[in-house]
C-alpha cells in the first residue's frame, strides 16, 4: 500500500515543503514579499503559465511536448490586436484568433501523430514559423508593434474583474485547472493519454486511435496558448511580437518540477501547479531581492536539473526488477 | 575433413535463477566442417552460443579450443581467439560505405585523420571472392540483407576468424538470397573455416551440413553426421527430416485433450486465399465454440496470420466474419468485427506497466466503465474485482501497478483486457510463453471455458504439447503456407504428428 500511495505523496510533500521554505525564506529576507499585493502579483504572473501548462502537462503524459506555445501565444496576441484595430469587432476577433490557435495545434498534432515527425523537430519548426508570422503581422500594421490606435474595448476584456475583484485571467486559470483535473481523472481522453504515454504499441493494439488523441491534445494546447495571448495582450494594452519568448521552457519547467516524466505515462495537474508555483515564487523572490535577471535564469536551470535528478533517484529505488 | 576437434564441449552447465538452461552438454565440433545446431525455442541453443562467444559465463564444465582450455571473459576475448558470432540483427552501419564498414573500429589514423593503408587490399580480395557484385563505395543501406551478411562475414574473416557462428542467417531471406548465403558458407569451408550453423529450417541441414547436433530442453539429444542420417534413411529425405523432428520434439504425450462443445454448423470466421509478403494462400475456417491451433516452427507464419486477422498487416484475400465479408485496415476494424488479440510480446504490446490493474483491464472497451460519458470509479472497480476473482490474478489489490506482477499474472491482466472486450473471436499468440506451469494450466482452463461459452479461439503456439493439449483442430504451417489441417483426438499418435511436421518441412524447402 505504501509503495503506490508513497511515490505520489512523497513527491508532492517535497514540492510543498520547497514552496514553504521559499515562502519562509523570502518573508524573512524581504519585507515586501508577504503582503497581499505581492501575492496577487505572483498569481497574475503565473496564471498564463498554469493555463498553458495544464494542457501541455496532459500532452507530456502522452510522452510528447510542444515548444511552440510561446510563439503561438505571441502570434495570437498580435493577430488579435491587428484584427481589432483594423478588421473585426473584438468578439469576432477573439473567436477568429482562437480558431487560428487551434489550427497551429492541429498542424503540430498532424505532424507528430500522423506524419511521425519527432515532436522536438515539429514543434521547433512551428515555434520559428509562428514567431515569424507575429513579426510579419506587426509589419502589416506598419510598425514593430501594435500599441497605438487600438479601440478602448480592446483593453477592457483583459482587465475585466469578475465580481468586481477577481481578474478574468484568474477565473480562466481556475476553470482550466478544474477542467484538466477532471479530464485527467474522469474522461476517456485523460485515460488514453496515460495509456499512450505508458505503452504506445499496446495502446494501438487495444484499438485506441493514437493519432486522433494526440491531435486533439495538441489542438487544446494551441487553443489555450492563443487564448492566454489574447487576454495578456489585452491586459497590457499593446501587442509586441516578442512577448512570450521562453514561455515554452517555463511550461516545461513547471511540468518537470511537478513530477511528470518526459517518457510519459505518469504525472498530474496538481503536481504541475505546485511546480508552477515554485517557478513563480523563485522569479518573484529574486526580483524583490534585486538579483540581476541572468542570475534568475541560472537559478531556473539549476532548479530543473536538481528536480529531474531527484526524481530519477526516487524512481530508481522504486523500479521493479527488469520492468 | 581433418579428424581433430577444433572445439570440444565438455559437460557445460548453465543455471539461471530458477532455470536450468543447459544440462551437462557435451559434443565435439571438428575442424573445417559445417556443424548445424537445431532445436526448438528455449532448447538451449542460444545459451550455448552465448557461452561460446563470451556473452555469458558458464556455471560448470569446460571448453577445449585447439587443444587448449578456453574460457572467454567477454565478446572481445572470444573474438581475439577467433570465435565470432553473426546474429540476426546485423551489426552494420547503413549510412556508411562498404569500405568504411569493413574497416570500422580498426581505422589507422594520424592526429585523428583517417589514413588509407594496404590492409584493405586483403579485405577487398576476400570480398571479391565471396560476392563480386558488391563495390567498395556503395552505401551499405542499399545492399540486400544477404549482402549485408556477407559484409559481416568479410569483417569476421579480416580479423582472422577460425570459428564462425551463424544464427539463423536465412530466417528473413528470399530463396535466391538463401542460395547465395549457402554458396558463401561453402566457400568459407573451402577456405578452412569452421562454421556453426543454427537453423530452424531442417532442409538446410541436409543441404549444407556435415554434422548436426540436436538440442532439447537444455540437453544435447544427439550429434550425428548428416551422412549417417542419410544412410539410416536410405536417402529418403522425408524420413531423414522425420528423424530430426523426432529428436527435436521428443515424445509428445497426448492425454489431457478434452474436446470442446463445438458447433460445426456455424462458422464464425472464414479465411480464403490470404496472402501477404510472408503468407501464401492461407485458407481455414473457425467454428463456434472451437479452439483452433496454429502450429509451426519459428518463421512458419503463425504470428503473421494473427497480425492480419487483427488488422495490423496489409493482406490480400477474403476474410468473412459470421458469413459477412470484412476488410481489416486498422486494429479498430478487427475489434469492431468482434476479434480481439492477446499479443505475443506481453510487455511490449500487451500490458501497461505503469498503470494499475484496474486501469489496464477496461482499455480495449473503455465504454464498459463509462457512466454518462464519464469514467465511473464504481464500475471500474467492479470490473477489476470481477476479473481478479474470475482469473484468480495474484495481486495485492486492484491498485497494484501491472509492472510489479509476475509474468503469469501480467498475462492474466492482458487476457482480462481482451475478455472485457466481449469479442466473439479471441486470438492468442503464444499465450503461455515464459509463464510458470501453474499459471499455464490456469490459462489453458480459461481458454477451454471461453470455447464452451461459444466463442471461437485461435491459439498460435510453437509448443506442440500446448497445441495438442488444448486444440480441437490443428493447422500446421510451414514457410507461410498451411501444410495440413487435422482434427485432434485419441486416434492421433505421436508418429503421425511427427510425420506431418517433417513432411511440411520437406514440401516447402
Amino acid at each position: 500500500m505504501f509503495k503506490i500511495v508513497g511515490r505520489f505523496d512523497q513527491q508532492k510533500i517535497v514540492l510543498v515543503s520547497v514552496i514553504l521554505v521559499i515562502t519562509l525564506a523570502m518573508s524573512i529576507l524581504s519585507a515586501k514579499f508577504f503582503n497581499i499585493d505581492n501575492l496577487v502579483n505572483i498569481l497574475l504572473q503565473i496564471a498564463p503559465l498554469i493555463i498553458v501548462a495544464s494542457a501541455a502537462n496532459l500532452l507530456m503524459i502522452t510522452g510528447n511536448f510542444d515548444l511552440s506555445v510561446g510563439s503561438v501565444f505571441a502570434f495570437c496576441a498580435i493577430m488579435h490586436a491587428y484584427m481589432t484595430k483594423n478588421v473585426l469587432p473584438i468578439g469576432w476577433s477573439i473567436l477568429f484568433t482562437c480558431v487560428l490557435a487551434i489550427l497551429w495545434g492541429a498542424s503540430n498534432g498532424i505532424m507528430v501523430g500522423i506524419l511521425n515527425v519527432n515532436p522536438f523537430i515539429a514543434t521547433l519548426g512551428s515555434m520559428y514559423a509562428a514567431r515569424g508570422f507575429a513579426y510579419l503581422i506587426a509589419r502589416w500594421d506598419g510598425g514593430a508593434n501594435i500599441s497605438a490606435g487600438l479601440p478602448p474595448d480592446f483593453s477592457d476584456f483583459g482587465r475585466t474583474n469578475v465580481f468586481g475583484i477577481v481578474p478574468i485571467i484568474i477565473i480562466f486559470m481556475i476553470v482550466a485547472v478544474a477542467v484538466f483535473i477532471f479530464i485527467e481523472k474522469k474522461t476517456v481522453l485523460g485515460r488514453y493519454s496515460y495509456s499512450i504515454g505508458c505503452n504506445k504499441s499496446a495502446s494501438k493494439l487495444s484499438g485506441i486511435n493514437v493519432p486522433r488523441v494526440l491531435i486533439i491534445i495538441y489542438m487544446i494546447v494551441g487553443l489555450l496558448a492563443g487564448l492566454c495571448g489574447v487576454i495578456q495582450v489585452s491586459r497590457v494594452g499593446s501587442a509586441y511580437p516578442n512577448i512570450g519568448t521562453g514561455m515554452e521552457f517555463d511550461v516545461l519547467l513547471a511540468i518537470f518540477l511537478g513530477g511528470t516524466s518526459m517518457l510519459g505515462g505518469e504525472g498530474s495537474t496538481f503536481g504541475m501547479i505546485l511546480g508552477a508555483f515554485i517557478v513563480g515564487l523563485v522569479a518573484n523572490g529574486l526580483n524583490l531581492l534585486n538579483v540581476p535577471y541572468f542570475y534568475q535564469e541560472v537559478t531556473k536551470g539549476a532548479l530543473l536539473i536538481i528536480a529531474v535528478l531527484a526524481d530519477q533517484m526516487l524512481r530508481r529505488r522504486k523500479q521493479p526488477g527488469g520492468a | 575433413m581433418d579428424n581433430d576437434a577444433i572445439l570440444s564441449i565438455r559437460g557445460i552447465d548453465k543455471e539461471y535463477p530458477g532455470v536450468h538452461a543447459l544440462d551437462n552438454i557435451a559434443f565435439d565440433i571438428y575442424k573445417n566442417t559445417i556443424h548445424c545446431i537445431i532445436g526448438e525455442n528455449g532448447s538451449g541453443k542460444s545459451t550455448f552460443i552465448k557461452i561460446l562467444t563470451g556473452v555469458v559465463a558458464k556455471t560448470r564444465g569446460a571448453i577445449v579450443f585447439n587443444n587448449k582450455p578456453f574460457d572467454p571473459k567477454n565478446v572481445k576475448d572470444a573474438k581475439s581467439h577467433g570465435i565470432v558470432a553473426l546474429y540476426q540483427e546485423l551489426n552494420v552501419v547503413n549510412d556508411l560505405t562498404v569500405e568504411e564498414n569493413l574497416t570500422l573500429g580498426r581505422e589507422k589514423h594520424r592526429f585523428g585523420m583517417i589514413q588509407k593503408d594496404d590492409s584493405l587490399d586483403r579485405i577487398v580480395s576476400i570480398l571479391k571472392e565471396l560476392d563480386k557484385t558488391i563495390r567498395l563505395n556503395m552505401a551499405v543501406g542499399e545492399l540486400s540483407t544477404a549482402q549485408k551478411q556477407i559484409i559481416e562475414i568479410v569483417k569476421a574473416f579480416s580479423i582472422d576468424c577460425k570459428v564462425l557462428v551463424m544464427d539463423e542467417p536465412t530466417a528473413s531471406l528470399s530463396e535466391e538470397e538463401t542460395s547465395k548465403i549457402f554458396e558463401v558458407v561453402k566457400k568459407l569451408k573451402a577456405n578452412g573455416m569452421t562454421v556453426i550453423y543454427i537453423s530452424h529450417k531442417l532442409g538446410e541441414v541436409f543441404e549444407i551440413g556435415d554434422f548436426v547436433t540436436v538440442f532439447r530442453d537444455g540437453k544435447v539429444i544427439a550429434t550425428k553426421t548428416v551422412q549417417e542420417i542419410n544412410k539410416e534413411c536410405k536417402g529418403d529425405m522425408s524420413d531423414a527430416c522425420l528423424e530430426l523432428v523426432k529428436m527435436m520434439l521428443g515424445r509428445v504425450v497426448i492425454e489431457s485433450y478434452i474436446p470442446s462443445k463445438t458447433d460445426y454448423s456455424e462458422k464464425i470466421l472464414e479465411v480464403k486465399n490470404l496472402n501477404t509478403d510472408l503468407l501464401k494462400n492461407v485458407n481455414f475456417d473457425l467454428f463456434k465454440g472451437e479452439i483452433l491451433g496454429f502450429y509451426g516452427l519459428v518463421g512458419a507464419g503463425k504470428t503473421e496470420v494473427a497480425r492480419v486477422l487483427f488488422g495490423i498487416d496489409v493482406y490480400s484475400g477474403e476474410i468473412r466474419v459470421k458469413g459477412k465479408i470484412a476488410r481489416f485496415k486498422r486494429v479498430g476494424d478487427a475489434l469492431e468485427n468482434g476479434i480481439a488479440m492477446i499479443p505475443e510480446e506481453r510487455r511490449q504490446d500487451g500490458v501497461f506497466g505503469k498503470l494499475s490493474i484496474k486501469n489496464n483491464i477496461p482499455m480495449m472497451k473503455i465504454k464498459s466503465i463509462l457512466k454518462n460519458g464519464i469514467i465511473s470509479r464504481q464500475k471500474e472497480n467492479k470490473i477489476a474485482d470481477d476479473y481478479i476473482k474470475m482469473l484468480s490474478i495474484a495481486a495485492r489489490d486492484r491498485e497494484q501497478k501491472a509492472a510489479f506482477l509476475s509474468g503469469g499474472n501480467q498475462q492474466k491482466v492482458v487476457i482480462s483486457k481482451c475478455l472485457n472486450r466481449e469479442s466473439d473471436v479471441l486470438l492468442m499468440d503464444e499465450p503461455t510463453r515464459g509463464i510458470d506451469v501453474g499459471a499455464k494450466l490456469e490459462i489453458h482452463n480459461i481458454t477451454r471455458n471461453l470455447a464452451n461459452q461459444g466463442k471461437g479461439v485461435i491459439v498460435f503456439s510453437s509448443e506442440l504439447p500446448e497445441i495438442l493439449h488444448l486444440c480441437d483442430r490443428i493447422v500446421f504451417m510451414n514457410s507461410g503456407r498451411v501444410s495440413t489441417i487435422i482434427k485432434n483426438g485419441n486416434n492421433l499418435n505421436n508418429d503421425d504428428i511427427m510425420k506431418i511436421i517433417a513432411d511440411g518441412e520437406r514440401k516447402y524447402e
